[in-house]
């Protein structure tokens, strides 16, 4: 009696083996990929610092940035502080998709500048997932303006350096955050009781409002002291639109910050909001895939 | 005899099994350009699958293992067009029959029958298939912004090639 049934039981399953099921299911035991993630934020910038993205090898970008002048400075009699703009422009180059080098120049104290880019870990989904990305950012800074302080100054005095790690996760299709904490040194400071090391910490984030449209967030402190006018200080905080065209990212912002050469705008940022000094601003990225 | 009954029809149902064929290396090209850029993409990493019983066909592909020349036209594939992390697979589900492929084709979570030309060939437990065809992105909620409208083709034209082994 059981051999009967079991044999009809293979019966049946012979001719509605292949029928029976879905194709489909062929493919589900195929182990997940691992994928790394990507555009955990638009630019390489966020509003003024660094995100944790890089260009990618082979492709060469050009960022340019203005700030205008400040709200509380004769706004309308200044052309909505166009007249007053401040500019960055910086070329960078993507040696790896993870080693990125470039150079800038800043009116403010014209400021010229070199870093180097990272992407130690890589947030990744699938089989070998890993939870958040990590990049070292280091740039050296040379102030081209004179001093007026009457001293003759060395080369090495103009010099200051920021490092950062910067740690970030895309949380969803929609929201990304990261933080940059790190510390930057100046060569020279004003008086004794300034600090030439300072450490600081720079949160940022992005949240998508359509597919090709982001708002945009980043607030940073310092462990800044300085007594001096050249070393006074007021945290940096900046919101911003990312608007994304093909080969372009514009990002329009508004804060409390002019300087966009890292030391500068991360320790020695003069500008205090509640006091209305905020400034309207832009950057604008273009990609060129050079090699691929 | 009851046992030889059994093992005969064990042996038929594997058999019948056998009538499968598959592959995880199958090879999907895409181009929606205009002329003015090469906007192309390929994959040899699509799964696929052939039922010989009932003439059934199958396709799956993750749209992150589409490989683009430019890496930012990949990001931009991905995240503004098929939205691959809503949307992360394609498929297709249908029948071969004499040369036609019919049955619905699901890219960026919309399905939609398609009849198209295709062949299939079976040769010592290995299947061969073959389909070329273009779909319209906007049937398939795709939004091309105006702003690239120069570049983006409104249609893509598609390529498949798979090399099926038997189950």
């Amino acid at each position: 009696m059981y051999r009967k049934l079991l044999a009809f039981v293979l019966f049946i399953t012979a001719l509605t083996a292949s029928a029976q099921e879905d194709l489909f299911d062929l493919f589900e035991d195929s182990e997940k990929p691992t994928e790394l993630v990507y555009a955990t934020f638009k630019g390489t910038r966020l509003i003024n610092g660094q995100t944790l993205e890089t260009p990618g090898g082979g492709v060469a970008q050009y960022i340019i940035s203005h700030r205008f002048g400040s709200f509380s400075d004769r706004y309308f009699y200044n052309f909505m502080g166009l007249d007053n703009a401040q500019i960055r422009m910086q070329m960078d180059y993507g040696i790896t998709d993870r080693l990125n080098i470039g150079a800038g120049r800043s009116s403010v104290l014209k400021v010229s500048d070199a870093f180097i880019k990272y992407r130690l870990l890589r947030q990744k989904t699938g089989a070998n997932s890993f939870p958040f990305s990590l990049t070292l950012n280091s740039s050296v800074n040379y102030r081209g303006a004179d001093y007026t302080d009457g001293f003759n100054h060395h080369n090495s005095d103009r010099l200051s350096y920021s490092n950062l790690a910067i740690l970030g996760r895309k949380f969803n299709q929609k929201l990304s955050l990261q933080a940059a904490i790190g510390a930057v040194h100046w060569n020279l400071v004003p008086s004794p009781q300034d600090q030439n090391t300072i450490g600081v910490i720079s949160f940022g984030g992005r949240y998508k409002l359509t597919n090709r449209m982001a708002l945009t967030s980043e607030y940073s402190i310092s462990t800044n002291t300085g007594v001096s006018n050249e070393t006074l200080h007021f945290n940096p905080i900046s919101v911003g639109i990312d608007v994304e065209t093909g080969g372009h990212v514009f990002q329009f912002h508004l804060g409390n910050v002019r300087s966009m050469s890292d030391p500068y705008w991360l320790t020695r940022n003069p500008y205090n909001p509640t006091a209305g000094q905020l400034y309207l601003g832009f950057n604008i990225s273009r990609v060129f895939t050079i090699r691929d | 005899m009851r046992l030889f009954t059994t093992f005969i029809l064990l042996a038929l149902s594997t058999s019948m099994m056998a009538q499968r064929y598959m592959s995880r290396e199958a090879t999907i090209e895409f181009e929606a350009g205009t002329g003015l850029e090469p906007i192309e993409a390929i994959t040899n990493a699509a799964s696929a699958a052939y039922d010989e019983s009932n003439s059934q066909i199958a396709f799956q592909v993750l749209m992150t293992t589409f490989q683009f020349e430019k890496k930012l036209m990949r990001e931009h594939f991905l995240e503004n067009y098929v939205e691959s992390e809503k949307f992360p697979k394609a498929s297709f589900k249908g029948t071969y029959n004499n040369g036609t492929i019919s049955g619905d084709l699901t890219i960026h979570g919309i399905t939609k029958s398609i009849e198209v030309p295709g062949e299939l060939t079976i040769d010592s437990g290995n299947a061969t298939l073959t389909a070329a065809f273009s779909v319209l992105t906007a049937d398939y909620g795709i939004e091309i912004p105006s702003v690239v409208k120069d570049k983006v083709a409104k249609s893509a034209n598609i390529k498949v090639s798979a090399n099926l082994k038997a189950l």
